[in-house]
């Protein structure tokens, strides 16, 4: 690399920007600017005018604020109050008893919104309060809740796969179905840490529910499951080719304002409120997505993917190697940087790296994902630990002492996915698809 | 100076007004998808539907169907296309009142006093440096796209200076609320991006 000065400049730019606290898309696009400035001498705004403009108006965005409008609707729904009393007699006989809700609360609404702190707080809101006084272990109760929560970025509909999938121009539908299995994977592994959990500290356990009859479950579940129904079908519409994923995103909208206007938790403010959430969450991803456009045009310019690339292909590392340098490599990146932000970062500079190494860009966008994830529940940043922060006025070092555990069964979830990569391929493999538009 | 800050005093309503105005716009663009795509998917049902006939009820009927019963969404993908990017741009600085954009303040909620200061005035003058480079060439390329009648690609062929106008015209507006509250953190000390709470960013 003739150009070491001129790049590290660049990287140096890319780092003090996004450090000093300036709004991450302006930051990309800014970094992106001095790229090319340094490295062409092509007009740079009028090519970042026509790389930004085709990135946002590009129709496979349009399932983003739909999927985001759809969580927001649900969120603002009694959903929060059925998932605990509709799941508590399920779980009630598992060994590890009422635990066993944050988990599969965080797994249904994950599939209802691809956000995890949305996640994090519908199903907290209900559950903490609740198993605190039936005397579950505070670390239990918060470890779960934190870990589970991140389930938001990979059960599909998931923000994250959306965003991978428009940087690097796969299909999302692929990416989606391709989330489902690890996604479930993680959960039982999540579930069986409790199970687990139970068997060990026999004494912590809280005393067992009264007996509940069948009839009595379905009726408290009767909220329930009409939302299991609508995620089954959504995801189900993608799966079959019957839908792209912007138009499952409609039906996901109008499905969930049925369900809200039946719950009778519709009405013109909570219309105008989700829409408004909707608009603003869309936003700030839209604004980074088009800063990183711009800076992955730019990156071309630098010649650092090409050189990177060239660099790991010449040292003959085999893929998991090279998947294993890129785990520590996220996590890093985990600590600084939200997850949507450190994919749309590096996918410029990674994509070459993995398509020249031979490795599958569905299964990647899984292994980012579960990735990103980790960093949800690791300090200094992790938006969970915030967010639970807020809701339980714990030390945020206490909440990350709690989801230690569960971030280690992530770190096996992505050993998991390393050595059976069908767990992600299969699926997609298998669907039919349909020629968007 | 008193001049300026009664200036000031008169323009904050109309400001603060007109952001709101922009994220409400910004929201009816994504109404308007919604419609787009429902619009197309019944469309195509009915296409889906007339093949059905075709094979029940012979080619007659199935003529009627697709005469009478289908509209053809010509450009649709486009034209949602077109809303997407509305609706991010029109958004930007009714985002960042707030506080929707997200930023790395690890270090700048660390900071306080003067320094905090210091840090705001750097974070929204570099902010207001690049959303004007932006907003001032996409005010051009509106121009260049009108003047040089550049046409879509797609099936829609919409003239690409009218979609483009909402790109001008948000980026310019996200340059204004980025200098006004620049102005703010200069004269008055502290801008209000009270939403700013990072647990509470529900990006992820």
């Amino acid at each position: 690399m003739e150009q070491l000065p001129l790049t590290l400049i660049f990287l140096f730019t890319l780092f003090f920007l996004l450090g000093s606290g300036v709004w991450v898309g302006l930051s990309l696009l800014g970094v992106a600017l001095v790229g090319m400035e340094l490295f062409t001498n092509r007009p740079a705004g009028d090519a970042m005018i026509t790389t930004i403009w085709t990135a946002s108006s590009s129709w496979a965005l349009t399932a983003l604020p739909l999927f985001i409008w759809m969580g927001e609707i649900l969120y603002r729904t009694r959903l929060s109050e059925d998932m605990f009393r509709g799941l508590a007699p399920w779980m009630a006989p598992l060994p590890g008893r009422l635990l066993h809700t944050n988990v599969v609360g965080c797994t249904i609404f994950a599939a209802v919104s691809g956000s995890s702190a949305a996640t994090l707080t519908t199903v907290g809101k209900m559950s903490i309060p609740e198993l605190r006084s039936r005397g579950y272990p505070e670390r239990m109760i918060i470890g779960t809740l934190a870990g589970s929560a991140t389930l938001g970025l990979m059960i599909p509909p998931s923000l994250t796969l959306i965003v991978y999938g428009v940087t690097i121009n796969e299909s999302i539908s692929k990416l989606f179905i391709a989330g489902v299995f690890p996604g479930l994977t993680l959960a039982a592994l999540f579930m069986g840490y409790v199970v687990w959990w139970s068997f060990v500290h026999k004494d912590e356990v809280p005393p067992p529910e009264p007996k509940m009859t069948l009839w009595f479950r379905i009726s408290e579940a009767r909220f329930l499951i009409p939302v299991v129904c609508l995620v089954i079908f959504v995801i189900g519409s993608m799966y079959m080719g019957l839908a792209t994923p912007t138009e499952a995103a409609s039906i996901g909208v109008i499905g969930a304002m049925i369900l809200a206007a039946l719950q009778g938790s519709l009405n013109f403010e909570t219309f105008k409120q989700s829409l408004l959430g909707a608009t603003r969450t869309s936003c700030m991803i839209a604004l980074i997505l088009a800063g990183a456009a711009f800076l992955s045009l730019s990156m071309g310019f630098t010649g650092l993917p090409r050189a990177l690339a060239a660099w790991i292909d010449s040292m003959q590392l085999s893929p998991y190697t090279l998947i294993f340098a890129l785990t520590i490599f996220y996590i890093i990146i985990g600590c600084f940087l939200d997850g949507i932000s450190s994919v749309v970062l590096t996918m410029a500079v990674v994509e070459p790296m993995i398509r020249t190494a031979g490795i599958d860009v569905i299964w990647f966008g899984i292994f980012i994902v579960v990735v990103v994830e980790m960093a949800q529940i690791t300090p200094p940043i992790g938006f969970n630990l915030f967010v639970l922060q807020g809701m339980t006025n714990h030390q945020m070092a206490y909440i990350a002492r709690c989801a230690m555990p569960l971030f280690f069964l992530m770190c096996v979830m992505v050993v998991i996915l390393v050595v059976f990569p069908e767990l992600a391929t299969w699926l997609p493999d298998n669907m039919r698809t349909r020629p968007p538009g | 100076m008193s001049a300026l800050r009664s200036l000031g005093r008169s323009l904050r309503p109309v400001l603060d007004a007109v952001y709101n105005v922009c994220g409400y716009i910004a929201a009816c663009f994504l109404l308007v998808i919604l419609l787009i795509i429902v619009v197309q998917m019944i469309s195509r049902w009915i296409l889906d539907f007339a093949g059905l006939v075709r094979s029940v009820a012979g080619d007659g009927a199935a003529d009627w169907v697709l005469d009478n019963m289908t509209y053809q969404f010509i450009g649709s993908t486009n034209y949602a296309g077109y809303c997407m990017a509305a609706a991010s741009f029109f958004a930007m600085a009714y985002a960042l009142n707030n506080g929707a954009h997200i930023r790395v303040n690890l270090v700048l909620t660390r900071l306080t006093g003067l320094s905090r200061r210091i840090g705001d005035i750097w974070c929204f003058s570099i902010g207001a440096f690049f959303a004007g480079f932006f907003a001032w060439y996409a005010i051009r390329a509106v121009y260049w796209s009108h003047k040089l009648h550049d046409v879509s690609q797609g099936q829609d062929a919409t003239p690409i200076w009218i979609p483009q106008l909402s790109m001008a015209f948000g980026t310019t507006i996200l340059a204004i609320a980025l200098v006004d509250h620049l102005i703010r953190v200069i004269f008055v000390g502290e801008t209000d991006l009270s939403a700013e709470r990072v647990g509470e960013t529900k990006s992820e």
